[in-house]
C-alpha cells in the first residue's frame, strides 16, 4: 500500500492516539455535525467511517430518520465487514440526507456543516462523509451513491468521492434507497488511498446476488478525454474550461461530444429511484425496530400510520411520487419510459467511453450558502443532479475531485469511465495528485 | 359456470426461499427459525434459493407451461402485519412458467395461466384480545398454480385437485394438508367472486359447492352477483363476504432488482412424471383399466416403478393385483425380483396373504404353483351344492352361505377367494337355468 495509509502505519500511532482522536472528534462534532454518533469499535487500525445507512453490527444505524431511531443492527454492511477483517479502525457513522434523499445534505434533523466555511452547504447525501474526510488527517469514508450523493459532496467539501461501476462492491448491510442504483463507494483525502481501500472492499458477495464476480480492469490513466456539451453551463463553466487548458498542458487530448437527451436523464432517474424507494421504505412501519409507537392496542393502518408520520418531508415525498409512478394506470406512462431513456443513455454514454473518458463538472453551481439551499423548491434542487446522475444511472465508475478553489471554496469535476474501468479513472486522478495540491482546513488525527 | 383457481403450494426444501433458515421444523417453537433477511430488517438482501427454483422449474413443466428463459421475481406491495417488509417478493411476467394445462382424466385440458415462485408471509394467530406473530413461515417458499377460468363443475374441480395432486406426488410435493386456494367462481351473468384462503382439498369442494349454490339462487330470483370477496367458514360450511371491490387490487408492482435474472435454461431437472397420462397411455397400450391403473400409480412412486419394470413381461391386470397386494400390507418396497415371483404367483389364481409375500421376500418356496383350472373349481363347486341340499335350501335366505362356499373351497384348493366367487357366481347361474 501507498499513500497515507502506509504512511499511518509507518509513524505507528502510540498508546492514546484513539483516545486522542476520538476526544477531538467529539469536540468539532458538536459544530460541524460530521458524525451521528462517534463510536470506536476497535483501535490498532486505520481510521474509517461508514455512513448511516450502512449498517454496523451493535452501533445505531438511522439513514439519519427518526422512524429508526433506536434500531441496532445485528450484523455488519459486508463492505464494513471486510475492512474490520483487514483491522481497520471503526470510528462512527456519518451524517446523511436522510435515506440519502438529498443534494445539499440538508435533510437531516442536524445538517453537517462545510468545514471551509459554515455557512455554506456540505453536499449531500454523504454529507458526513465528506466533511468527516476533510477534517481527519488519516481517515477513509465508506459512503453510498444513488444519483450523486458521493460526487455532490466531495465536490463542495474538497475530496475524492469514488463511485464504482454498480456490482463491484456488495450492498449487503446498506439501508436500500434505489436498489438498481445504490453504490458503496469511498471519500478519502487521496486516490491512491481510495484504490487501496476499494480494492478490500470490493468483490463478489453470496448475500448481494447484484454483486459480480468480473473483477475490474487493470488500467492506467487514458490520455482521451471528453466533455459532454450539453453539461457545459452555469457558473462552474469558465472555471471548468481553465481546468481543461490544464489538462491539455498535461498532455491529454480533450474532445467535445453532445449527449442527446441526457437532461432526461434527471427525469428518468427520479422516477426509478422514487418507485424503488417507496417500496423499500414500505416496511418501516414501527413494527418491529426504530421508532416505537405507544402501544399495540390501534389498529394495524392506523398504526403504521403513526409511525410513518416520523418521516421528513422529502422522504414522505418521494414515497408519495413513488407509489404514484407505480400505480398500474400510469405504470407505462412514467416507469417504463423511465427505464427505456436508462438503457439509451447507458449505450449513448458507452459509445463515448469506448474513445475515451468523460470529464464534466460535478455541480453546476458554485456551492451555495445554507440559506440559499433552503430557498430552491425541491425540482430546482434535483436539476442540481444534471451531471452527477448520468454515471449513476447507467452504473459507470466515476470520481469527483477538487480542481481549484473559489472564494476559498472547492470545485470539483469527475472523472466517467466505462463498466469495470474503475482502475482508470482513479489512476487518472492519482496523475492529477502529481501536480494539483489539495487544501484542507483541519488535519484531524495529525501524526 | 366459470370457476378459476390458484393455488399455493408449499415446496419441501431444507430452508427458506431467499435466507438460510429452516423452512420445516415447527417443532422448534414460534419466531425460532427466523434471520434479518426472513424478518426484513433494514440493510439485510434476499438471496434466491436453487432448489426451490428447481421445484418451480419441474411443476412448470409438468404443467406443460412455457418456461421464461430467464425468470425475474417483482414486489407486490401492500401493509399488513404478516408481511415483514411490506411487500412480497412473487412473480409476474417473468414467471418461471405461462401458458401451460393440466388434463382431467376425463381428457378435457384446463389451462394452467401462470406458475410462480413467492414467499410465505408468517403466520397470525388471533385470540379474543390479542393477535400474535409467528416468522417462522415467513420466507417459506410457495409455488402458486393459476388456471384459466376453465373449470366448469364441482366434478371437474375434485379431478382436477386429484390430477394435480398425483404430478405434485411425482415431484415431491405433498399437498394433502397443505394446499391453500383461491376460488374464483363466477355463474352466466354474474360479476366475479373470489373466495379467498381455502385450505384444504375438502374445503375447496364444499366452498364451491356452497358459492355455486349461494349465485344460482341470487341469479334465480333475478338478483344481482356483485363483484366481491368471500371466506369460507369450515365450521358453517358457508361463505362470508370479506369486501367488495370495484376494480382490482393496486399493489405498485415493481421489480425486484436485489435479485437478478435466472437462467432457467441452465437448469438440469428430471423429465416430469405425470400419472395420469401414464395410466391413459398404459391402459390403452396393455389393454387394463384406466382408472385400476391411476389409482395404483397416482400417489406411489414404489407402484409406478414396479409397473414399469413389469410392463410388456407380464399381464397388465396381474401387474395391477400384484401391486394392491403389496399395497394391502404394506410391502411397497418390494425389489423387482421378488415382485416378478409375485407376479408369477398371482398368474396361478392361487391365495396370497402377507405369509405368501414374507416368504416371496425370505426367496423361500410358496408351495405348488401348479395352476388349478376352472373347470376342477366348477366341479367341486357343484359337487359341494349337491352334497348340500340344505345348502341349497338356505341360499336366497341368507347370502352367508354363498360365502361359507367360497372360503371352504378357496382354503382346498389354495385360491383367492374373490376368483372361487367369480366361478361361483357362474356355476349358480348355469344351474338357475
Amino acid at each position: 500500500m501507498s499513500g497515507s495509509i502506509e504512511e499511518f502505519h509507518s509513524k505507528k500511532a502510540g498508546d492514546g492516539y484513539y483516545e486522542r482522536l476520538e476526544a477531538e472528534l467529539k469536540k468539532l462534532n458538536a459544530e460541524l455535525h460530521a458524525f451521528n454518533n462517534i463510536t470506536l469499535l476497535n483501535t490498532g487500525g486505520y481510521p474509517f467511517s461508514a455512513k448511516d445507512n450502512l449498517c454496523v453490527e451493535g452501533v445505531e444505524t438511522t439513514a439519519s430518520s427518526r422512524i429508526l431511531k433506536g434500531y441496532v443492527p445485528p450484523f455488519n454492511a459486508t463492505a464494513v465487514e471486510r475492512l474490520l477483517k483487514r483491522k481497520f479502525t471503526f470510528i462512527g457513522k456519518t451524517n446523511m440526507d436522510e435515506f440519502g434523499f438529498g443534494t445539499f445534505g440538508l435533510n437531516s434533523d442536524e445538517p453537517a456543516r462545510n468545514p471551509f466555511n459554515r455557512e455554506y452547504v456540505t453536499g449531500g447525501s454523504s454529507s458526513g462523509a465528506a466533511v468527516a474526510t476533510s477534517v481527519m488527517k488519516y481517515h477513509v469514508a465508506l459512503a453510498v451513491s444513488t444519483g450523486g450523493s458521493i460526487s455532490a459532496p466531495s465536490s463542495f467539501c474538497g475530496v475524492v468521492g469514488f463511485t464504482p461501476t454498480y456490482g463491484l462492491v456488495s450492498r449487503y448491510g446498506l439501508l436500500d434507497y434505489g436498489n438498481s442504483l445504490d453504490k458503496i463507494g469511498i471519500i478519502s483525502r487521496s486516490a491512491s488511498d481510495t484504490a487501496n481501500v476499494f480494492d478490500l472492499i470490493r468483490g463478489p458477495d453470496d448475500k448481494d446476488s447484484t454483486s459480480v464476480s468480473e473483477a475490474p480492469k487493470k488500467e492506467k490513466a487514458k490520455k482521451n478525454l471528453f466533455v459532454i456539451k450539453e453539461l457545459l453551463k452555469g457558473e462552474t463553466q469558465s472555471y471548468f474550461e481553465r481546468f481543461c487548458d490544464k489538462l491539455r498542458g498535461l498532455g491529454y487530448a480533450i474532445g467535445e461530444v453532445s449527449v442527446p437527451d441526457i437532461e432526461k436523464a434527471v427525469q428518468a432517474y427520479y422516477i426509478i429511484s422514487m418507485a424503488e424507494a417507496s417500496t423499500n421504505l414500505a416496511k418501516y412501519t414501527g413494527f418491529k425496530y426504530g421508532y416505537k409507537n405507544s402501544g399495540f392496542e390501534k389498529g394495524y393502518n392506523e398504526f403504521f400510520t403513526e409511525a410513518r408520520s416520523n418521516f421528513g418531508v422529502e422522504a414522505k415525498r418521494r414515497i408519495v411520487l413513488g407509489t404514484f409512478v407505480r400505480s398500474s394506470s400510469v405504470r407505462s406512462k412514467y416507469y417504463d419510459k423511465a427505464m427505456k431513456v436508462r438503457a439509451l443513455l447507458t449505450s449513448r454514454l458507452s459509445k463515448t467511453l469506448e474513445k475515451g473518458n468523460i470529464i464534466i463538472p460535478a455541480m453546476p453551481i458554485l456551492t451555495p450558502k445554507i440559506e440559499e439551499a433552503r430557498q430552491m423548491d425541491s425540482v430546482s434542487v434535483y436539476k442540481m443532479d444534471i451531471s452527477t446522475i448520468p454515471p449513476n444511472l447507467c452504473g459507470l465508475p466515476h470520481v469527483c475531485f477538487p480542481y481549484d478553489y473559489a472564494g476559498g471554496m472547492p470545485i470539483g469535476a469527475q472523472i466517467i469511465g466505462s463498466h469495470f474501468s474503475d482502475n482508470g479513472v482513479l489512476e487518472f486522478v492519482q496523475e492529477w495528485e502529481k501536480t494539483f495540491k489539495y487544501k484542507f482546513k483541519y488535519d484531524v488525527g495529525a501524526l | 359456470m366459470k370457476v378459476g383457481l390458484e393455488i399455493h403450494v408449499s415446496l419441501p426444501t431444507r430452508t427458506k426461499l431467499f435466507c438460510s433458515c429452516k423452512a420445516r421444523g415447527d417443532e422448534d417453537g414460534p419466531n425460532s427459525n427466523v434471520c434479518p433477511i426472513c424478518m426484513g430488517f433494514p440493510g439485510s438482501k434476499p438471496a434466491l434459493n436453487g432448489k426451490a427454483l428447481e421445484y418451480a422449474v419441474m411443476i412448470a413443466a409438468a404443467l406443460d407451461c412455457k418456461l421464461s428463459k430467464l425468470t425475474s421475481f417483482v414486489r407486490k406491495v401492500y401493509f399488513y402485519p404478516d408481511l415483514p417488509k411490506s411487500y412480497q417478493i412473487t412473480q409476474l411476467s417473468d414467471a418461471v412458467g405461462k401458458s401451460g394445462k393440466l388434463e382431467l382424466s376425463t381428457g378435457k385440458a384446463i389451462g394452467i395461466t401462470r406458475i410462480q415462485l413467492e414467499e410465505d408471509p408468517a403466520k397470525i394467530i388471533r385470540g379474543d384480545e390479542y393477535t400474535l406473530l409467528d416468522f417462522n413461515r415467513s420466507g417459506r417458499p410457495l409455488v402458486e398454480i393459476v388456471t384459466d377460468p376453465d373449470i366448469r363443475s364441482e366434478d371437474e374441480l375434485r379431478d382436477f385437485v386429484a390430477e394435480l395432486r398425483g404430478i405434485l406426488y411425482h415431484i415431491g410435493v405433498d399437498i394433502n394438508e397443505e394446499l391453500k386456494a383461491d376460488l374464483n367462481v363466477s355463474v352466466d351473468g354474474g360479476e366475479r367472486v373470489e373466495v379467498k384462503n381455502v385450505t384444504g382439498i375438502k374445503a375447496l369442494s364444499d366452498a364451491l359447492k356452497y358459492e355455486l349454490g349461494r349465485q344460482n339462487a341470487l341469479a334465480g330470483k333475478g338478483q344481482e352477483i356483485k363483484r366481491e370477496t368471500r371466506s369460507f367458514d369450515e365450521a358453517s360450511m358457508k361463505t362470508i363476504s370479506s369486501r367488495e371491490k370495484e376494480s382490482d387490487e393496486e399493489y405498485g408492482y415493481i421489480y425486484e432488482t436485489d435479485l437478478t435474472d435466472y437462467d432457467i435454461s441452465r437448469l438440469h431437472v428430471p423429465k416430469p412424471v405425470i400419472p395420469g397420462r401414464i395410466a391413459k397411455e398404459y391402459a390403452k397400450r396393455y389393454k387394463a383399466s384406466e382408472k385400476a391403473i391411476r389409482e395404483q400409480i397416482m400417489l406411489s412412486r414404489e407402484a409406478l416403478a414396479l409397473m414399469d419394470k413389469a410392463k410388456g413381461r407380464h399381464e397388465m391386470n396381474e401387474i395391477i393385483k400384484g401391486i394392491e397386494l403389496l399395497k394391502r400390507y404394506g410391502r411397497l418396497q418390494m425389489g423387482y425380483a421378488s415382485f416378478e415371483k409375485l407376479l408369477e404367483a398371482v398368474s396361478t389364481g392361487m391365495l396370497i396373504d402377507e405369509k405368501t409375500i414374507g416368504k416371496i421376500e425370505k426367496g423361500e418356496s410358496v408351495g405348488s404353483f401348479k395352476r388349478i383350472s376352472d373347470a376342477e373349481i366348477d366341479d367341486s363347486i357343484r359337487k359341494m351344492i349337491m352334497d348340500n341340499e340344505k345348502l341349497l335350501k338356505e341360499y336366497g335366505k341368507n347370502n352367508k352361505v354363498f360365502n361359507f362356499i367360497v372360503g371352504k373351497i378357496s382354503k382346498e384348493y389354495g385360491v383367492d377367494p374373490r376368483h372361487v366367487s367369480d366361478r361361483l357366481k357362474a356355476v349358480l347361474d348355469e344351474i338357475a337355468k
